[in-house]
């Protein structure tokens, strides 16, 4: 147990917003998703873990730079989200049980099949800014999770956008409010839920390029991510996207917090200690009652 | 309804939790990353034997994914070389020698029922060790259990040795925690204005990493250092960003880090990113892998510090000729220490089953306690406990390379001092 220095605490506040930004971003699919559809994606760290090789992919052998990729692998997870979607998950009876287990065995076969691929050796995308910081009044940016952050608001304000103004983010909403009085009023919920299902993915592949860049990874990292990702969403309210940027603010900073003053032997447990903590005291999550169940 | 909604959410977290816990280092692979393929044992090819003999078996688990899949691989390229030398020039004993590799994904399970199995079921006649401490623990008691030497390439914390076995054979210089001693020694030769006066010690929690860093504080506190900070971190973590803000708001002179591979260069890139510009920086493990490092890092390994048992100019006795015999079969890649390590195992093995003519393992391990070895790291004795009684040296990169800079026996250039800008 050490008191840090000012210094040293507003460093790692700073440290843990950055990194709270991308949880943040990574986190905000599954809870999209649930919120339309009820089912929690447990697949969601593997096509986090997914997005994160395919970057490796494209930068070892095309020098694409990570950020830029998520624009090539955003719009290909969203394809590959709405086909699982529309021909596996749909097909499932009552999806709101047994879709757990569904995107459980889809996590391990993508682990698997990326084990087989990549091997087990841990991998990371090294841009030639990689160790570079910024000062801003001896305050130290590291850059690459300065551009994190800022990718991970960006895409989040459009999905943001996305949801509040046009068409089918209303209708998205409108289904997360009542599913069959959506249908009621002609919303077609079943390209709804695969249109969700979709931007839940592709936001599960920008995670993923954020992720290359900032930790290193092999394909059994994605059962530490969904245990994340899951803990910031249930914290911050299931199916609610405010709730889960705050949530991961949160967590962000209190994991770097808990390295500087305790140890970082003690920073995973952090996950676990506010998920159970959330579980017993309000369940519903900071910002969950917007997803009371209906019926 | 509702209740039924956070019963099942309940029961998720409770698996992920369960999931994330039993792969505990959560890179240990659970069994649906290993694909088929890598479970089957690769054989190394042999030639027809000269005589009707059968061959003579030798079996290893090495770390081939995971955590320690660098050195892991290093270690197996080790072993195929071994083999094929020996083959070439006639088997041993006249016989061939066949070598069967698993795959433990790094994983110490994995590596005892590798083990077992290499004995129960496939029968092999002799046995090498994996990589590193934390495997060679458990898998020296099966070997002990079935009474088989267990000479090994990589394993020498002090728990190794202190659990009473006698057939355990540390194929380095010198056991783990004598790893330190040299570049402790240089660090308290240097003159007064240049020594430095505060130290941090940054390690993961592995047996071999701690023994190692554990020794070179308390030899450069009784030197008159001061420590500042210690701090340990779990094998598989992968964030070091809030640890290494810590040790800038320090700024030690000289850091002490107790590393593998990936978490070396994840503490040096951290390090980068909070500005610490340390004046020494030495690593356990990591820089030792000449291509592997330079890779990761670039100019940044410019000055970094580690301890080393093998260096390919060495003129130790057999080593040119295992050096041509390595680019011969590899290509010219720079040669990995723990592939002469394997090498070495293999050359300590070969002597005693030649020396004492058979393949029985009672008969080799007294043979290893008292024979003298000639070894790619020079000549080589065992204690009663399996300890080699040797001398580590300390490396430095210097230009995109490891140079030998100390102890005096085997060194090639000066040490820069202090370490050059990041």
């Amino acid at each position: 147990m050490t008191i840090p220095s000012l210094h040293l605490f507003v460093q790692t506040l700073i440290l843990g917003v950055l990194v709270g930004g991308v949880y943040a971003l990574m986190s905000s699919g599954l809870t999209l998703i649930f919120g339309v559809m009820r089912v929690i994606n447990v697949a969601h760290g593997a096509f986090l873990v997914l997005g994160a090789y395919l970057t490796y992919v494209l930068f070892q052998n095309l020098k694409i730079d990570p950020l830029v990729s998520i624009l090539i692998t955003m719009p290909l997870f969203f394809g590959l989200g709405w086909v699982l979607q529309r021909y596996m998950l749909s097909r499932i009876e009552s999806p709101e049980q047994t879709s757990v287990l569904v995107t459980f065995a889809l996590a391990l076969v993508m682990e698997g099949l990326l084990g087989a691929f990549f091997q087990t050796t841990v991998r990371s995308v090294k841009p030639s800014y990689a160790t570079e910081a910024l000062v801003f009044l001896t305050y130290r940016f590291p850059v690459t999770r300065l551009m994190g952050f800022g990718v991970a608001l960006l895409i989040m304000l459009l999905l943001y956008l996305i949801l509040q103004y046009s068409q089918v983010g209303r209708a998205i909403r409108a289904t997360i409010q009542d599913p069959r009085a959506a249908q009621l009023v002609g919303i077609n919920v079943t390209i709804v839920s695969a249109f969700t299902f979709a931007l839940g993915v592709s936001t599960a592949a920008a995670g993923g390029s954020l992720l290359s860049m900032i930790y290193s990874f092999n394909p059994s990292s994605q059962a530490d991510w969904i245990a994340r990702t899951l803990s910031i969403i249930v914290l911050g309210g299931m199916g609610s996207l405010p709730g889960a940027l705050v949530a991961a603010l949160i967590l962000g900073v209190m994991e770097q917090l808990t390295a500087i003053v305790i140890t970082l032997y003690w920073s995973p447990i952090v996950f676990y200690f506010f998920l159970f903590f959330t579980l017993i005291v309000r369940p519903q999550g900071l910002l969950g009652e917007i997803i009371r169940e209906k019926g | 309804m509702k209740s039924r909604i956070w019963y099942l959410l309940t029961s998720i977290m409770v698996i992920s939790l369960l999931v994330t816990a039993c792969g505990a280092p959560a890179t240990t692979a659970p069994a649906a990353t290993q694909p088929p393929a890598t479970e089957a044992p690769t054989t190394a090819p042999t030639e027809p034997p000269a005589t009707t003999a059968p061959p003579i078996k030798v079996g290893a688990s090495l770390p081939l994914t995971g955590d320690f899949s660098e050195p892991g691989t290093a270690a197996k390229k080790g072993y195929e070389l071994w083999v094929d030398v020996i083959n070439k020039a006639g088997g041993l004993l006249g016989r061939q020698v066949e070598f069967t590799v698993y795959d433990n994904a790094s994983n110490p399970d994995t590596a005892v029922a590798d083990y077992e199995r290499l004995v129960t079921q496939d029968k092999v006649d002799l046995l090498v060790g994996p990589f590193s401490s934390r495997l060679v623990i458990p898998t020296s008691e099966v070997a002990a259990k079935y009474g088989y030497a267990f000479p090994e390439p990589a394993g020498g914390a002090p728990h190794v040795f202190d659990r009473g076995l006698t057939n355990i054979f540390f194929c380095q210089p010198a056991p783990s925690a004598d790893q330190a001693i040299p570049f402790a020694s240089f660090i308290l030769g240097l003159p007064a204005d240049q020594r430095p006066k505060t130290f941090a010690v940054i390690t993961n929690d592995d047996p071999f990493s701690v023994s190692v860093v554990e020794a070179a504080e308390k030899l450069l506190t009784d030197g008159g250092l001061e420590m500042v900070l210690k701090e340990t971190y779990p094998p598989d973590t992968k964030d070091f960003s809030s640890l290494a803000a810590k040790v800038a708001d320090k700024n030690p002179d000289l850091l002490v880090g107790g590393t593998q591979f990936e978490d070396a260069v994840g503490q040096a890139k951290a390090y980068q990113q909070a500005g610490y510009q340390p004046r020494g920086i030495m690593f356990t493990t990591g820089p030792g892998l000449p291509k592997e490092f330079n890779e990761a890092l670039g100019a940044a390994t410019e000055g970094v510090f580690a301890p080393i048992s093998w260096f390919e100019a060495s003129t130790a006795e057999t080593n040119p000729e295992f050096v041509a015999a390595y680019h011969a079969k590899y290509g010219e890649e720079p040669i990995a220490e723990d592939s002469a390590n394997a090498y070495t195992v293999g050359q300590v093995l070969q002597q005693a089953v030649e020396s004492t003519q058979s393949v029985d393992n009672a008969k080799l391990i007294e043979e290893m306690h008292k024979a003298t070895f000639k070894t790619v790291v020079g000549p080589l004795s065992f204690d009663e406990l399996g300890q080699p009684k040797g001398s580590y040296m300390v490396l430095q990169w210097q230009s995109g390379k490891i140079v030998i800079v100390g102890p005096d026996f085997a060194k090639q250039a000066d040490p820069i001092w202090p370490k050059p800008q990041w």
